[in-house]
């Protein structure tokens, strides 16, 4: 199973697709974050046989020493309650437990929950008895006798649709219950529903399928029904009605479970129990804490060819590099590197070489299985080490590889997904199931918690732990392979390194504790947390609080996509300038959440256009909202939302304060984490209700708080400058230059900040006062100076208290888009420091001459021009010419081997070319404009890179900022290097000239003409100094790769593009050389 | 080689100056041949690596005869081992070229430090094989730095670091015995950090200085001392350039011809004292030679003048040279202001005594120190142990005899900079005692 192709977007197996599809499924495929439950049956996964390897033993031995602590006597004797933290919980279709439930027979869902006790011993719990359900509105007028027939009817068309499944009952039960939909504001407490309990969770969706398209029933005929809560996963299901949240402790009381008769899993403590024999502790005091899991990282290398990205199909894995840590700890204690061929020793790390690439990857198995990881974590693990490793294991014909899991002999699977967000876009992505593990690829998270530049490993390491890592080539990767076991070492030491960052970035960035405390806020699992968006968290939270109140909810979203949109925020126009005076920011504090609270906006305070007709509710106990709406207030009917919000955001301030009281580092962590966590969580309700292809959209909410935003903004404009004016005792009148979703900036017209902070401080509680609670106006900081430039781009610096500056904030500036070459984001930046903090504008003006020059007269910096760009396709793809493709067409022509590939960043600079030509046509590799002296296009970074970014910062401040930066004397003198291996230049002979006045010589032994020989001390001093300068720059920077690489002795062999100094290393070795020569002229 | 002579007075009781054979040994620090051929550092620590691996397994006998010898791969855990490799230091403090591209400038600018150390700073000894990282209190990072060679006896800890328990340095080398001349005195005078055409140099004070020993000044017994100088040595910052001049835009061509000024005036004032006493000249960090060591001699035709006489000498630095077969070994100073910057020591003659112990002018090259990236030689390595060392440009002067272990005798000498205090340094050949002679407003030799 699992090699079968199967998607993530099928109906439930094994039943084939019904002949014609509905529109409404149709529509399907372009939602987002369809949950199906796929069922695993669970002989279908496991092999038949249990390989072992005489061969293998001597390996096992050499594994055993990481084997997990030995159980105490009292959990072998099962005398001893099992508590455990779980980190994963899936289901298995097996036999329903003929001990446990004896009433009942047949295939049943199991749950499987994974987890780890506080002494670090891996569980592994089987819990029984618990059926997938959904309900249905039950029709007026509905009988018992009815309700018999109807399940009859449905139990029928269940087994038509399900035919080959040999479950003895389909359908198991039909309860009447007494249930309301969460959906508007309705007057009666509760009506009739039906709870329909099935028997394997896939039923659920097709026995949605058949209420929704409609059911012959005897007495009542043909019917469609609406399901309620018949998209929740089983296993978040579960996971609700027992009060489960993400990561938390469950315990199992003595003589509540068995000890598995036959043992499954690779799990020291295994058994079964029923489901409401599980005690879940809610994490708060003791069990917030984190039991001891163990975190695998690790990474492949394969030996590509040449010029080509490696294919399973073809390319060998050669190396797998792994770092076990204990959670908490902050040193890993397994480092073990597997090596095809031998491998020279490496200090504290045991190197284990091999004869076959078979080898490696069943050592690798064997060593999984031993050290029994609860985390996997990695760098671009998902996509390709654990797909690669899984694809070449098949194409060397090893079967008994891909049992990674935590289930005996059961085989990983794979299977394509995509994901896809309003957030963050598509995205194709490869899901790999290691049954009882999670997986953390570093790579998403950073995806999709941070903007960066760049996500390659080099540079998010750079920027997160300040460590540049050495970058090998992958065309001599396979060169170090095929070298001798010294060339294999490097290699591996490599090869650890990456193995190691992604650990650190874990451990730097807290990842564990606050994805973690994210998954208990919140109450999905881990795994969710990175393969699906934010919507299943609200719906998970949604959900909980529904149940407690009765509340049952539509699976309704085809309602969502014909609503249409709805007007965003609002942003005041902004009086673009350069304020020197200070500008206070008065900030909504979480705005939204906060609306929604207030005026008590939920789904079950809405109230439709006819309700609000017929029910003729009294207008004291309504809000109409400014987009029209109407919600009842609290008193009528508090909304589930608001509540939501209310707690979350007083778990927050309860987290708050307790991290103000925390001593620990780690509890500090832990606390930290939880307060982001439930920031996260209370924005992420506002988009819940707006997600037109979510799970539950609401636009009259959603539409509803950004109207009440709109006008909060507009109220706190009005209000500020009718109060702060002259005629009101004030010493100026109070002027709003700029408003954001949630902030507004004034500018009070006062000179000291102390004076602007206490009137910002003013105007924030008078205007607070004006709001229902708890939107609150917060004075927060005073940007002073401050540069308006428009909407969304600005820059100032930050102070919170008059004495000092915070630091200074950006938005919407050329600071960190990737497009641009680093030159823009310096000169910037540094215009920037010298116009706020310095504030000297002359000084910034004459820094962007100095640049502009040295640009002109070519004595920039190389590194600073390059541009990159992602190659995604290849150049046949694209349809409009574009500068990176074409270069790395052209790269392929000179050498295949090092051209980019397709996913690999292409650096290129713009050079000289003859008039006319394209851009595209004039980008060049920068290795190649180095190496043949080629002119680059000062006039295009001029134009295109510097002139705009530029003149946006300087329009505000100087009159003719375009004439006075880009078109003064500094831009009349021009240097050009001459090519040395293009045009006419290849005709050229070289010829000596004097060094001083370049007119030629005839006489190679001489340095100078015979007019300069009186010169001779100053002309040799200026060489000299020139080759002085170049030594000491060569010096530091191949210094400083021997530092990055970690060895003295060992030649550099770092070819990493995205680090800055690397074009400046080449630089240097160059030039180096020709001054050196130039210098050995004088030796005559 | 040929000494001079000269007359100091042109009356019959003429003093005439001694004479001392004077043998040099610079060759070793030239790079003529060598080239840029796209090596890089990894060659002058194999070479510095090898040369002294076998010079302390050598020892090993005589200190922990029955201890095996490891390399960095070879160690296991809890086995006592001796295992010899290049230290390197890491120093979070350490100046780094990526600063330069830090993300975030950070708003108020770091004070300028001029020591790195700090008390995080650990060691790691690295060999061709592999590193270690070293522990134990035995060992203090702060003396060591990256680049020096060293044995360490101890073994491996379960953390997979190397627990020092003793320590091994090469010690002093061998030394060639001073032969016993005759009671005749006889003088060199170092000088260093002249800065002629510094805005802090005052010509009267360094013409005072020639005047004195070319036996121009004085009476009698001045001169009859002056007589007695058989060598002068310039070690380093000669001339400096006014900083306006230097700051990498393009001059203009009457600025360019303002930058040979100095060297101009220089030359003026070598060519009174070559005329009459041997002159060693060696580059510094400001003047125009190469900035990496070894720097190259400083090129003659800066000197048009002193150059003519052939007792000039423009030498490289380092300098080694012979006079009398005393031994002589120097640099201007970049060495042991580069320790001091990344390691601690009571004075600079510590320092000095250091490089000494670990056989090597200047362990911080390449890392911290700018250096040639030779591929099959260390040049710095220091076979024989010189009868004096000295350095030039430090604040003050500094000297002391040390002895060492087997019965080695060396004459350490910091030679302040001139153009600050007005000194110079005279060594007596006969017995190695040393002195300042200073000028100022007051003479008081």
């Amino acid at each position: 199973m699992g090699t079968n192709g199967k998607t993530r977007k099928r109906p439930a197996p094994p039943t084939p697709a019904p002949a014609t599809p509905s529109p409404q499924q149709k529509q399907r495929t372009t939602m987002e974050e369809e949950d199906f439950d796929e069922d695993v049956f669970l002989e279908e996964t496991l092999l038949q046989y249990e390989e072992e390897d005489s061969q293998r033993r001597a390996l096992s031995e050499r594994l055993e020493k990481w084997k997990r602590p030995a159980l105490s006597s009292s959990y072998l004797t099962h005398s001893q309650n099992i508590m455990f933290q779980q980190l994963e919980i899936d289901y298995v279709i097996g036999d329903s437990h003929k001990e446990l439930l004896s009433n009942s027979s047949g295939p049943a869902a199991i749950i499987r929950i994974f987890g780890v006790t506080k002494e670090g011993h891996s569980v592994c719990c089987h819990v029984h008895g618990f059926e997938p359900y959904f309900y249905i509105n039950c029709p007026p007028g509905m009988g018992p006798d009815d309700i018999s027939h109807f399940h009859q009817a449905l139990e029928g068309r269940m087994r038509e649709a399900n035919r080959n499944n040999k479950v003895p009952k389909f359908v198991r039960s039909i309860e009447l219950v007494q249930r309301r939909s969460i959906m508007y504001y309705q007057q009666q407490s509760s009506q009739p529903f039906l709870k329909i309990v099935v028997a394997l969770p896939t039923m659920v969706t097709s026995c949605r399928g058949i209420l929704d398209r409609g059911i012959q029933i005897d007495g009542l005929g043909m019917k469609s029904f609406m399901t309620y809560e018949s998209n929740v996963l089983y296993a978040l299901r579960f996971m609700i009605d027992h009060n489960i949240v993400g990561g938390n402790w469950i315990e199992v009381p003595v003589g509540k479970y068995k000890k598995t008769a036959r043992s499954l899993s690779y799990c020291q403590l295994e058994f079964d129990c029923l489901f409401s024999d599980l005690i879940s502790h809610a994490p708060e005091g003791e069990f917030s804490k984190m039991a001891p899991f163990r975190i695998l990282s690790f990474d492949i290398e394969c030996a590509g060819r040449k010029g080509l990205f490696p294919e399973p199909t073809h390319d060998p894995v050669i190396q797998v590099a792994n770092l076990v840590t204990l959670q908490g700890e902050d040193q890993p204690f397994v480092r073990n590197v597997m090596t095809l061929k031998s491998c020279s020793p490496i200090v504290g790390v045991d190197v284990m070489s091999f004869e076959t690439e078979k080898e490696v990857l069943l050592a690798w198995r064997d060593f999984i299985r031993e050290v029994d990881p609860d985390i996997i974590i990695g760098y671009n693990i998902c996509k390709f080490d654990l797909p690669y490793l899984i694809q070449r294991a098949e194409v060397l014909g090893i079967a008994e590889f891909p049992i990674l899991g935590r289930i005996r002999n059961s085989r990983v699977r794979v299977k394509d997904t995509t994901f896809s967000s309003r957030q963050l876009g598509t995205r194709e992505s490869k899901e790999v199931t290691v049954e009882g593990r999670v997986q953390f690829d570093l790579l998403q998270v950073m995806q999709r918690d941070y903007k960066l530049s760049s996500y390659s490993l080099n540079s998010v390491s750079a920027h997160f732990l300040n460590e540049q890592k050495e970058d090998v080539h992958h065309s001599i990767i396979s060169d170090l392979q095929n070298g001798n076991s010294e060339t294999r070492r490097r290699l591996a030491v490599y090869c650890l390194k990456d193995a190691y960052l992604p650990q650190r970035l874990l451990d730097k960035l807290m990842f564990i504790y606050n994805y973690v405390e994210m998954a208990r806020v919140t109450g999905v699992p881990i795994s969710f947390l990175l393969s699906r968006g934010q919507s299943i968290k609200v719906l998970s939270q949604l959900l909980r609080k529904a149940k407690q109140k009765n509340l049952v909810i539509p699976n309704a979203k085809q309602a969502g996509s014909e609503q249409g949109t709805f007007e965003g925020a609002t942003v005041l126009e902004a009086r673009a300038g350069f304020y020197e005076k200070p500008i206070a920011t008065l900030d909504f504090a979480s705005l939204y959440p906060s609306i929604m609270m207030a005026y008590n906006l939920c789904y079950c305070t809405l109230v439709t256009p006819e309700d609000a007709r017929k029910l003729n509710l009294p207008p004291e106990c309504v809000n109409r909202t400014p987009s029209g709406e109407t919600f009842v207030k609290s008193n009528l009917q508090k909304g589930i939302l608001p509540e939501i919000l209310e707690e979350l955001l007083a778990a927050r301030k309860r987290a708050k304060a307790d991290l103000k009281e925390a001593k620990d580092p780690l509890e500090k962590a832990v606390l930290d984490g939880r307060q982001l966590a439930l920031k996260i969580s209370a924005n992420s309700v506002y988009g819940f209700t707006g997600a037109t292809v979510g799970q539950l959209p609401c636009l009259e909410i959603s539409s509803s708080v950004t109207s009440y935003g709109r006008q909060m903004i507009e109220h706190t404009k009005k209000l500020v400058e009718d109060k702060f004016t002259i005629l009101g005792g004030y010493e100026h009148n109070a002027e709003i230059i700029y408003g954001d979703t949630d902030s507004v900036m004034v500018q009070f017209g006062v000179s000291s900040l102390e004076a602007a902070m206490n009137l910002g401080r003013e105007a924030a509680d008078y205007i607070s006062g004006t709001f229902i609670k708890p939107i609150k106006l917060e004075f927060e900081k005073v940007y002073y100076p401050y540069l308006l430039i428009s909407k969304k781009r600005y820059a100032g610096l930050y102070w919170t208290n008059p004495n000092k500056f915070d630091k200074m904030d950006t938005k919407g500036i050329e600071t960190v888009r990737r497009d641009n070459c680093l030159l823009v984001k310096n000169l910037v930046n540094e215009c920037l420091h010298k116009l706020l903090i310095d504030r000297d504008i002359p000084g910034a003006v004459q820094y962007v001459k100095n640049t502009i020059s040295d640009l002109l007269m070519n004595r920039m910096d190389l590194s600073l021009l390059v541009i990159t760009k992602g190659l995604t396709k290849t150049g046949d793809d694209y349809e409009v010419k574009t500068a990176h493709v074409e270069l790395a067409e052209r790269m392929r022509k000179r050498d295949a081997a090092t051209a980019p590939n397709v996913g690999d960043r292409v650096p290129y600079v713009i050079i000289k070319a003859a008039k006319g030509a394209k851009a595209y046509e004039r980008s060049e590799d920068p290795i190649y404009v180095l190496e043949h002296n080629i002119p680059i296009d000062p006039h295009y970074y001029l134009e295109n890179q510097i002139s705009k970014p530029l003149l946006r910062i300087f329009e505000p401040i100087l009159k003719n900022a375009s004439k006075e930066l880009l078109q003064g004397s500094h831009t009349r003198s021009i240097s050009i290097s001459t090519p040395s291996n293009s045009g006419i230049m290849r005709f050229a002979k070289k010829q000596l000239t004097c060094i001083g006045c370049k007119a030629l010589i005839s006489n190679s032994d001489h340095t100078l003409c015979s007019h300069c020989k009186g010169r001779e001390a100053e002309l040799y001093c200026k060489s000299v100094a020139n080759v002085a300068e170049l030594e000491q720059l060569f010096g530091r920077l191949w210094t400083q790769c021997q530092e990055c690489q970690g060895s003295l002795h060992q030649d550099v062999l770092c070819t990493s593009r995205d680090c800055p100094i690397f074009y400046r290393r080449k630089k240097a070795q160059k030039d180096m050389g020709e001054a050196k020569l130039q210098l050995d002229r004088w030796n005559f | 080689m040929a000494a001079a002579h000269m007359e100091v007075n042109s009356e019959n009781d003429a003093i005439q100056r001694k004479q001392s054979l004077y043998k040099s040994l610079d060759e070793r620090f030239g790079i003529q041949k060598e080239m840029y051929r796209g090596q890089q550092y990894s060659q002058i620590y194999f070479a510095r690596l090898h040369l002294m691996r076998t010079l302390l397994y050598s020892l090993l006998p005589n200190w922990k005869p029955h201890v095996p010898v490891c390399t960095v791969l070879g160690l296991e855990e809890g086995k006592e081992c001796i295992i010899v490799g290049t230290i390197y230091k890491h120093m979070k403090l350490k100046p780094c070229i990526l600063d330069e591209y830090s993300k975030e400038r950070s708003a108020t600018p770091l004070v300028k430090i001029h020591n790195f150390t700090s008390s995080d700073d650990y060691l790691v000894l690295e060999d061709e094989s592999g590193r270690v990282k070293l522990c134990g209190t035995v060992l203090l990072p702060s003396v060591y730095v990256t680049g020096s060679v060293i044995a360490l006896l101890g073994k491996e800890t379960g953390a997979s670091d190397f627990m020092v328990d003793d320590i091994l340095e090469a010690g002093f080398p061998h030394q060639i015995e001073r032969p016993l001349v005759s009671g005749e005195d006889k003088y060199v005078v170092f000088v260093s950090g002249l800065s002629v055409g510094g805005s802090s140099s005052n010509p009267l004070q360094f013409q005072l200085f020639i005047d004195h020993i070319t036996g121009h000044l004085g009476d009698e017994k001045e001169q009859s001392f002056a007589a007695q100088i058989v060598q002068v040595v310039v070690a380093g910052n000669s001339v400096e350039y006014p900083s306006a001049l230097l700051n990498g835009q393009n001059l203009s061509s009457k600025d360019q011809s303002r930058l040979s000024e100095p060297i101009k005036e220089l030359d003026i004032l070598l060519t009174q004292i070559a005329a009459g006493i041997p002159l060693d000249i060696m580059p510094g960090p400001n003047d125009p030679a190469n900035f990496c060591l070894p720097q190259q001699a400083l090129h003659r035709c800066l000197f048009p003048g002193s150059s003519s006489f052939n007792t000039f000498r423009s030498c490289t630095n380092p300098h080694s040279f012979e006079l009398d077969n005393v031994s002589f070994l120097g640099t201007s100073g970049q060495n042991i202001d580069d320790l001091e910057k990344y390691s601690d020591a009571n004075d600079k003659l510590e320092f000095m005594e250091r490089t000494l112990r670990w056989r090597h002018l200047a362990p911080t090259a390449p890392n911290t120190l700018g250096c040639y990236p030779f591929t099959d030689r260390d040049p710095f390595f220091i076979e024989t142990c010189p009868h004096v060392y000295f350095v030039g440009n430090q604040d003050k002067y500094l000297s002391r005899l040390i002895k060492g272990s087997e019965g080695q005798g060396v004459r350490f000498i910091c030679i302040p900079r001139f153009v600050d205090t007005g000194a110079a340094v005279v060594l007596n050949l006969r017995n190695l005692e040393c002195h300042t002679l200073s000028f100022g407003t007051e003479l008081s030799p």
